[in-house]
């Protein structure tokens, strides 16, 4: 085992199963591997390889692309000689002046919204713990961040673009912006960055209650 | 470890029960009205997909049947037989119920396809009375329907397929 990256969970820790509530005891892990409930086969503990340098270098690297996606405009439709140029808020802003506020702000959430939370967030509570500083709402942001998962549909949104793309190219003339593969490169970057992230190891290392240290 | 979410049964189908009832305008109240010309012409989801198929998009009229008309069917019945199963207190097919719910939580995002891709034509086709795009009120019972079922499957507790 390799002295460089500290092994995971180097005190036996017992952790319950989040899906069959199985107690299992697990022993330190070398990185690049996980632990999987005997019971079920749901995923325990992982220690992902890189460590905690790999998901900062991919969270800011996710950073960068959601600046570069969200300030350009992605797509431009051109018919009869008019154009029509939309960034990412565009979508939201059509549904909002249609009158439908409340779509518009769904839309809003998890195109931009939810996707910029969960990469600064991500990059807080890592920064934090990387350089050993007890930054405020430590925990708060941490348990926010697995809320916030279900709710980044940059993916979707990236079918949404094909489809509507595809539809439009048939009676009009579409093109592509900068902004387009920003967004492409920001969802795998992104996928990336939340395979290198594991949750449990940044809750070790902050402690679970107020005024609960680890040595780390 | 955390805490077993709170009434977990009840909420679960609340949601699913709300969810169902969702269901029926957002697929008979157009998503998307084409005005062309002082004349317009709706479409359902359903009516989308065929237009897709007609016109020899089929592998795109597939992916939005997939996503928007198979996919939160599918997730509804699958959460209603979960209830029921947990509730009935089965012991048969644990393994295969919880894999079941993992890809529930997995999927029911993609239903979300359709929605955007009306907002982003509502966005782009823009252009006076050649063509402007609107989105119908289908889009909005649609978004519910999917809402409620991420929420559906949020609050449904996998450690109860479990329990003895």
């Amino acid at each position: 085992m390799s002295q460089r990256h500290p092994p995971v969970s180097s005190y036996a820790e017992l952790i319950a199963c989040h899906e069959c509530d199985t107690l299992s005891q697990i022993p330190a892990l070398a990185p690049g591997r996980a632990a999987r409930c005997r019971c079920c086969g749901c995923v325990l503990l992982r220690n992902p390889k890189g460590g905690l340098d790999r998901s900062i270098a991919l969270y800011s690297a996710a950073f960068i692309l959601l600046l570069l996606a969200n300030a350009f405009p992605f797509l431009t439709l051109e018919i009869q000689g008019r154009s029509e140029v939309t960034n990412i808020f565009g979508a939201s802003r059509a549904l909002y002046h249609a009158g439908m506020g409340e779509l518009a702000v769904v839309v809003f959430l998890t195109t931009i919204l939810a996707p910029a939370l969960l990469i600064t967030s991500s990059l807080y509570v890592l920064l934090a713990v990387r350089l050993r500083r007890p930054l405020p709402a430590l925990r708060t942001v941490l348990s926010w961040i697995s809320q916030l998962q279900p709710w980044v549909m940059l993916d979707v949104f990236m079918l949404g673009v094909l489809v509507a793309f595809v539809k439009l190219g048939n009676m009009a003339t579409m093109h592509v912006g900068i902004s387009l593969f920003a967004f492409f490169g920001l969802i795998l970057v992104t996928a990336a960055a939340t395979a290198a992230f594991e949750p449990q190891l940044l809750w070790q290392q902050i402690g679970y209650r107020r005024g609960k240290t680890d040595a780390g | 470890m955390h805490f077993r979410k709170l009434n977990s049964i009840s909420t679960t189908w609340a949601f699913l029960l709300a969810a169902m009832i969702a269901y029926l305008p957002a697929n008979l109240y157009p998503v998307m009205t084409v005005v062309s010309f002082g004349k317009g012409q709706s479409d359902t989801i359903m009516s989308g997909v065929i237009y897709l198929f007609l016109h020899g998009d089929w592998p795109l009229a597939l992916i939005v049947f997939v996503a928007s008309v198979l996919v939160p069917l599918l997730k509804m019945f699958a959460l209603g037989y979960l209830l029921i199963s947990v509730q009935r207190r089965s012991h048969l097919r644990k393994q295969q119920r919880t894999r079941l719910y993992r890809i529930v939580e997995l999927v029911g995002r993609w239903s979300m396809v359709d929605i955007f891709v009306v907002a982003l034509l509502a966005a782009l086709v823009n252009v006076g009375a050649i063509a402007t795009i609107e989105p119908g009120v289908g889009a909005i019972a649609f978004t519910t329907v999917v809402i409620l079922t991420i929420f559906a499957a949020a609050s449904f507790d996998p450690r109860l397929i479990w329990d003895r």
